[in-house]
């Protein structure tokens, strides 16, 4: 029971650790998701499911784009479609792009140094 | 596209509930919100060609439930206009939206209506100076205590006999110092509590 308890409650800080992880790369994987070109929402999270481990859900990327969009990093449109129903386009702006290339470096620092430290557990992983 | 009665129901149904939540955004803005997911639930919903009841139940639940949802969008953009656009009206709409669900949203709404009102009072008693040059100011009246104390006046009315005009006229160039001081002050103070806020939430629902 006692064991039982303990592993419930191992999987839960870790589920947690994980969704925020996920979480605080979502905002740069939009950024990402925009680099080569406009692309509505719902592209958006299909480039997100295949491209990225990232599982999105959409309750949390159409506000996050709204916001993403007061705060100037990116513009939208709208655009008529063959669908018959006009689609929500959203681009980066000069100001995006400069986010998301600032990000990518402390990105890449970060993982880079987090890589070193990890080596030694990645083994045992493996 | 066709799309049965049924299927419109529930879409009008779930965007009925969201738009009723989104109360305190901009109608344009909850116009373009809804219209957006809209569009987003009947492209997910005609992935076969077709939209059908089914793929619109199942693009509407992947959406989350319209309270949440709403919630999101509240407090994403409410809080970041306020910290872009820097203006007292939106960062008290803001922060009226704050205070509905925490205390320490409260609080900083008090100590903002406080700052404001304090600084919209020394603007517009420099303002009304030359209006009314021989009563309004910043006055010493005599209390019943003896003493005196301070009162901003706007002007209208007569001063109570025994008052003396403390700034005279140095009070327009004072309380148009101080007052916008005053606004500046709290519109940085709230927004760095706001920024504070954002980022203590970074994810606390999963």
């Amino acid at each position: 029971m006692h064991m039982k308890e303990r592993d419930a409650r191992d999987q839960e800080t870790g589920d947690k650790w994980e969704v925020q992880l996920r979480k605080g790369c979502l905002e740069l994987a939009i950024l990402a998701a925009l680099w080569d070109g406009r692309r509505y929402g719902l592209e958006i999270l299909r480039r997100l499911e295949s491209d990225s481990d990232l599982i999105v859900s959409e309750g949390t990327v159409y506000p996050l784009l709204s916001r993403l969009k007061t705060l100037g990093l990116v513009r939208s449109e709208w655009v008529e479609s063959d669908a018959g129903h006009p689609r929500k386009y959203y681009a980066l702006t000069p100001a995006g792009k400069r986010r998301a290339l600032e990000m990518t470096r402390i990105w890449a620092r970060f993982s880079s140094s987090m890589g070193k430290l990890l080596a030694p557990l990645a083994k045992e992983t493996r | 596209m066709t799309m049965s009665g049924d299927s419109q129901q529930r879409i009008d149904a779930y965007f009925g509930q969201l738009r009723a939540r989104l109360r305190g955004i901009k109608d344009e803005e909850v116009r373009e919100i809804v219209e957006e997911l809209r569009s987003h639930v009947v492209d997910k919903a005609s992935a076969f060609g077709e939209v059908t009841p089914a793929g619109v139940d199942a693009a509407l639940a992947a959406l989350g439930n319209p309270e949440e949802l709403a919630s999101q969008y509240l407090t994403d953009n409410l809080l970041a206009r306020a910290v872009v656009s820097q203006s007292p009206l939106q960062i008290l709409r803001s922060l009226f939206r704050w205070a509905s669900f925490s205390v320490a949203g409260f609080f900083v709404l008090l100590g903002s209506l406080i700052g404001y009102f304090f600084g919209v009072v020394f603007i517009l008693v420099a303002l009304l100076k030359p209006l009314h040059p021989h009563t309004a100011g910043l006055w010493a009246l005599p209390s019943s205590s003896g003493d005196f104390e301070m009162s901003f006046r706007l002007g209208f009315g007569v001063v109570p006999p025994g008052g003396r005009d403390v700034l005279g006229w140095w009070i327009v160039p004072i309380g148009m110092v101080v007052g916008c001081g005053l606004v500046m002050l709290t519109t940085h103070i709230a927004v760095w509590f706001v920024r504070q806020y954002r980022k203590s939430r970074v994810t606390p629902q999963g």
